[in-house]
């Protein structure tokens, strides 16, 4: 009985042809790597810019989130010290941008950052800011 | 010293004190890796440098600024967290863009049949 059905298993398996199908063009092409075979790997080396708009409102959000700032007084154009932060305070925001957004800031950038549109010009204009 | 030297010397001092403050933390932040824990010792931190906000004397300042550079350079950590994509991560240029130059060829070996 297994011998019947191995030799029709086999038979079946010898008979069945399945059509190959070749989809390259027929003539000579040098395509450029096309959108569906590239990978995603590189992202952070392409310049991916953040929306501008999803800058400001992440950046204004963790102003607004600081223990010492007055969330009333941050608009988008309101400096750290109007908002009511010494300069530690500004040191504290600054890192806590960097870890918002997932960049390191050198320290000497990091310094000159006391405002929020030079903090949201920062982030607008890094390539791998996420 | 002229006014303006005193001020600009004062400016440098504040600025050296603000890095100075912000490597402090990133060190505090690199030893106490759960944020609890780095929320308490960070405001130590803070403590410390308020301790001292009210010194007017320039070579107070001076001396107080050297002091603490000295101790945060003992209280370095030897693996300090880089954020991975930047310079001197460990993603940082993982995968460089492919010039566009490169392209495919599909029809390798068969040229000679067109």
């Amino acid at each position: 009985m297994r011998h019947a059905v191995r030799a029709l298993h086999s038979c079946v398996l010898r008979r069945l042809q399945v059509q190959v199908q070749l989809d390259l063009p027929l003539k000579a092409s040098v395509t450029p790597v096309t959108r569906w075979c590239r990978r995603m790997f590189s992202d952070e080396a392409h310049a991916t810019h953040l929306d501008r708009g999803e800058v400001v409102a992440r950046v204004l959000d963790v102003v607004k989130t600081h223990p010492k700032a007055d969330p009333t007084k941050v608009t988008e154009s309101a400096s750290f010290q109007d908002v009511g932060l010494d300069s530690l305070d500004t040191v504290e925001l600054v890192m806590s941008i960097e870890e918002e957004f997932a960049v390191a800031i050198p320290d000497a950038e990091a310094d000159k950052i006391s405002s929020c549109p030079e903090a949201i010009e920062y982030i607008a204009s890094h390539p791998s800011a996420k | 010293m002229s006014a303006a030297a005193i001020a600009e010397r004062r400016f440098l001092q504040q600025q050296r004190c603000r890095i100075l403050y912000r490597k402090a933390l990133k060190s505090v932040l690199d030893w106490a890796v759960h944020r609890d824990i780095f929320y308490i010792e960070g405001e130590k931190t803070r403590l410390q440098f308020e301790a001292n906000r009210d010194v007017q004397n320039l070579e107070t300042i001076d001396r107080l600024l050297f002091e603490g550079e000295a101790r945060l350079a003992k209280l370095q950590h030897p693996d300090p967290y880089v954020v991975p994509w930047s310079p001197g991560g460990s993603k940082y240029a993982r995968n460089p863009p492919v010039p566009p130059v490169i392209g495919l060829v599909n029809d390798f070996g068969r040229e000679s049949s067109h």
